[in-house]
């Protein structure tokens, strides 16, 4: 479904066509604030006899707070406005001929051809579109070409039972799609460590969070089946799970597909639904294959609908645009869509247009190339971690290099006199010992949901130069060794 | 630009009074004192550390982020046949790009100081500050998030901003009066007169002080100082959702806001203030701002640090980029450009209302902003004007907004808004004209002509 790119000048320069056909009617509540399609049938949900999760099944994995929202009462009267002939006087729109810009343009380098750029411009009925309010969900032309990617990248069609929506940045949707399913008090099962980011929105809901044991090789099925055939009968069952499964954040562990596989069925076993937050998708560079993303892998499960996946553009297009996207079943986007039209009507137009314009000219062969670029990037810069870390704090440390991402995990070995190993504390030394030496790195305990301490550290390796790695870590080595209470030479583990 | 008499200033240090921290501790909602701060955040001061190597922050590298440039025209404000051409720089291009502070871009933020004092006498150091939003929208529904717990009681003039209602539909809405002047200080001193003994009072009043949606009506001075007062007397704060301040074409003087009003109070700290660039600049970019009391803003911005982590860098560069070349006299320039717009369009509705609905409509016309909200005299007992639009109206091909949908409470309603923003003039006459004959056809239907 590769849409073809219009082809750039010797010059590199490609002006978009923006005879956009696609700029239609928005429909919005009359003071602008957008309105929720509720059925938008087209694009959903026609395919015959599916296998899909009827729309019924999830009325107990929706919240409290999902189902309270109240359907807008104005949005039952936009329809009329297409009546022929209507003149309408409620949209609460401002008239986009006071806004006063005239035009837009960025320029890109050209994936896979570094010295080339193309110049993208929006003007005329596109940037009055990326200008104006929109859709809750999203401006529509920019789904389509995100559904599209959602069938390249994972072998997923429209008709499925699920939909797409354009967030302000996947943050925005997960912590969305999380207040859509959760009550308070809920139990939820995490991997642990855990992206920290999604620890306040579990606490703001005082849930229980329940941790799923993780290693090199990613969440363990193991743990998880473990969790759930022991829990204790009569007690409500964890609903969700959530995870990180390409180059996690902190651990930059990529599930295994065997482990993606059992996790799926546990999921039909014990009815929960996975949350897969996936911003490092695009930067896996392994060199065994990419494991398929639990998106796609439920495609051939005996039912579809458990996964709810989250996409973003921060790594890999621009952090700034606070652009990401959420597929999934029909029920939950329409649940974030509604929260949307009440929290923040909807991401913003101009970076929508900016994103649809760029994906369009490229089209998802050079937006792959594009991918493979940055995954590139990041695998030089592991290598040059890697490096360093052998020459400075083998016997010191231990760690597992990872397949994707930006992040190193790794355990320091303190051996802190009189502390019993399950007690080592990174976060101590890092405060101390660590910045006297002038290095720091994330203490791995903000990474535990409930808390506990540990001896690893986080470190990002996606801004240094190789020199400043390499020193870096030297300087680690140095605070390891005094926290040992050794002094000059280094020891090594026997 | 500022009416009000200015603090007295001693030794460079204004001498304005504001209400200290724990003066707010009671206004925050149960969600607001769970939030934790970020155990990251707290070890990012350590970084400015000389000399120090940091692995903290997990932010991509911006090299692979493949934009190299960013321009955009505008049409210059003193002279629409001219147009500035504007490209980001090499730091700007960069803050566009990557991951920033939660409360906004620098230089947007900074721009928004000045803009405060410009336009409402407001200067730093007076307990006040600023963060960006997603739209004043996004801001509304985090600080209402910071205040109110779920059956909180609340006051919100009625009519009130549909986009609002959700927001507040855990809460015991108690609507306020209104009328052509705005928001009725009676109607608020009675309730309060009368809040029954031990029930906890009211931590907040919502209120659209200009151009209200959809009253189209704008508070006058005295009233606003009134609600200032009673404000102080009954302890409640103010959330001026203002996104219609630009847009006052009125003939009388601009009333100042309660931003600035609060000045002649003994302490300010009371308004929380809302702007919108929706209307004056672009809906679609999604910037508003929020300024008001240090402690709700934190609140506020621990809010969105874990819901959304900050605005767009590439709206907020390219608005602030425009702004800082325009400056504030440019600025106020263009938004009287703009407010000059709907005036226009106030004046054409206004002539079709008077030809066509005189005798067959109640209104008062607006002084800001782009509604118009009158009462449609269809002849019967009861006044409702949806069932009418639902039907008729539609039959003879004009839609109005049927007015029940702006009161907080449900209630049938003779009113209706228009939004004159977007038609020109022969679809506004012809819009009216069908809306006299509805009127026409109903009223015979009951038997009144």
């Amino acid at each position: 479904m590769a849409i073809d790119a219009p082809q750039p000048d010797e010059a590199g320069m490609v002006l978009l066509n923006t005879d956009l056909t696609d700029v239609g009617k928005v429909p919005t509540h009359s003071d602008g604030v957008p309105a929720v399609e509720l059925s938008d049938s087209t694009k959903t949900n026609k395919r015959q006899g599916g296998k899909h999760l009827p729309a019924e099944f999830y009325s107990h994995h929706l919240s409290d707070a999902a189902k309270d929202r109240q359907p807008s009462a104005i949005l039952s009267l936009f329809p009329l406005e297409n009546t022929p002939g209507v003149i309408s006087l409620l949209a609460g729109k401002p008239n986009g001929d006071t806004f006063p810009f005239n035009w837009f343009q960025y320029s890109v380098r050209t994936p896979g051809n570094p010295d080339q750029e193309t110049v993208i411009k929006i003007d005329d009925d596109a940037l009055r579109e990326g200008l104006q309010y929109g859709r809750s969900a999203g401006q529509q032309s920019l789904i389509d070409l995100l559904v599209g990617l959602q069938e390249y990248s994972h072998g997923r069609r429209v008709g499925e039972g699920w939909r797409l929506s354009v967030g302000n940045g996947s943050q925005d949707l997960i912590n969305k799609a999380i207040l859509a399913m959760v009550n308070p008090g809920d139990p939820v099962l995490l991997e642990s460590p855990v992206y920290s980011g999604v620890i306040p929105m579990f606490q703001s809901l005082n849930c229980e969070m329940i941790e799923v044991a993780s290693d090199p090789e990613g969440i363990s099925s193991e743990s998880l089946r473990s969790v759930l055939e022991s829990w204790p009968a009569g007690k409500r069952k964890p609903k969700v799970l959530y995870t990180v499964p390409t180059g996690c954040n902190p651990t930059g562990a990529t599930t295994s597909l065997r482990r993606r596989k059992e996790v799926l069925a546990s999921a039909r076993d014990h009815d929960f639904l996975i949350l897969e937050d996936d911003p490092y998708y695009y930067l896996y560079y392994g060199s065994a294959p990419r494991p398929p993303s639990y998106f796609a892998l439920e495609a051939d499960e005996p039912e579809v609908g458990r996964v709810l996946r989250f996409d973003s553009l921060s790594k890999v297009v621009s952090a700034g645009l606070r652009i990401g996207f959420i597929s999934a079943p029909e029920v939950f986007v329409t649940a974030i869509d509604s929260h949307t039209a009440t929290s923040n009507l909807h991401p913003s137009s101009l970076t929508q247009m900016v994103v649809y314009t760029l994906l369009r000219t490229w089209g998802y062969e050079r937006f792959m190339l594009h991918c493979k670029g940055v995954s590139d990037f990041y695998r030089e810069k592991r290598d040059v971690f890697e490096r360093a870390l052998r020459m400075h704090l083998d016997g010191l440390a231990e760690w597992t290099p990872p397949d994707a991402g930006m992040f190193y995990w790794f355990k320091l070995s303190l051996h802190t006199p009189g502390s019993a190993e399950a007690d080592e504390d990174s976060e101590a030394v890092i405060r101390t010992k660590a910045l006297e030496k002038g290095v720091l790195a994330l203490p791995g305990t903000v990474f535990l949901p409930n808390g506990k301490k540990t001896a690893y550290v986080r470190a990002a390796f996606s801004l240094l130069s190789d020199q400043a790695i390499d020193e870096a870590l030297r300087r680690l080595k140095e605070v390891v060794i005094e926290a040992r209470g050794l002094s000059g030479e280094k020891a090594r583990l026997p | 630009m500022v009416t009000t008499a200015m603090p007295k200033i001693t030794n460079g240090i204004s001498a304005v009074k504001h209400l200290p921290a724990e003066f707010y501790a009671p206004f925050f909602s149960h969600a607001a004192n769970k939030r934790k701060p970020s155990p990251i955040r707290a070890l990012f001061p350590l970084e400015g550390t000389p000399g120090l190597i940091s692995l903290l922050a997990g932010k991509p590298n911006a090299s692979c982020f493949p934009f190299t440039s960013i321009s955009f025209t505008a049409r210059s404000p003193t002279d629409p046949s001219q147009q500035t051409n504007l490209e980001l720089d090499k730091n700007e291009l960069a803050a566009a790009l990557q991951y920033g502070p939660t409360v906004g871009e620098p230089s947007l933020v900074n721009w928004v100081f000045g803009l405060q004092e410009y336009s409402h006498g407001r200067k730093r150091g007076e307990g006040w500050r600023v963060s960006i939003g997603a739209g004043s929208q996004d801001l509304l529904y985090k600080a209402i998030t910071a205040i109110l717990n779920p059956g909180d009681a609340m006051l919100i003039e009625s009519p009130a901003y549909a986009g609002v209602l959700p927001m507040f539909e855990h809460c015991e809405q108690v609507e306020v009066d209104t009328d052509a002047d705005g928001i009725n200080p009676a109607s608020l001193r009675s309730i309060m007169q009368n809040w029954p003994a031990g029930k906890p009072t009211p931590k907040v009043l919502y209120t659209v002080p200009f151009g209200s949606n959809p009253t189209g009506s704008t508070t006058t001075l005295e009233r606003r100082k009134e609600i200032l007062s009673l404000a102080r007397e009954y302890n409640f704060l103010i959330m001026e959702d203002d996104p219609y301040y630009y847009l006052y074409f009125g003939e009388a003087a601009r009333p100042p806001s309660y931003f600035t009003l609060e000045l002649e109070e003994p302490e300010v700290g009371r308004v929380l203030r809302f702007d919108s660039l929706s209307k004056i600049l672009s809906a679609g970019v999604r910037i508003g701002f929020a300024t008001g009391p240090e402690p709700l803003l934190t609140a506020m911005d621990m809010h969105t640090a874990m819901a959304n982590l900050q605005v767009s860098g590439l709206t907020q560069v390219m608005v602030s980029t425009l702004l800082n070349s325009w400056g504030y006299d440019t600025f106020k320039i263009h938004t009287l450009n703009v407010s000059n717009f709907y005036r226009e369009k106030r004046d054409i509705f206004e002539r079709y209302m008077r030809k066509y609905l005189t005798g067959l409509a109640e209104w008062s016309a607006p002084e800001a902003g782009m509604f118009y909200w009158f009462k449609l005299l269809l002849g019967g007992e009861e006044e409702d004007s949806e069932t009418v639009i639902r039907t008729k109206a539609i039959e003879r091909g004009v839609l109005a907004l049927p007015g029940t949908v702006f009161m907080p409470n449900a209630r049938k309603t003779g009113y209706v808004r228009a939004s004159f923003s977007l038609l020109d003039e022969p679809e506004i006459e012809e819009a009216i004209r069908r809306l006299r004959d509805v009127i026409l056809e109903e009223r015979a239907a009951v038997g009144k002509d």
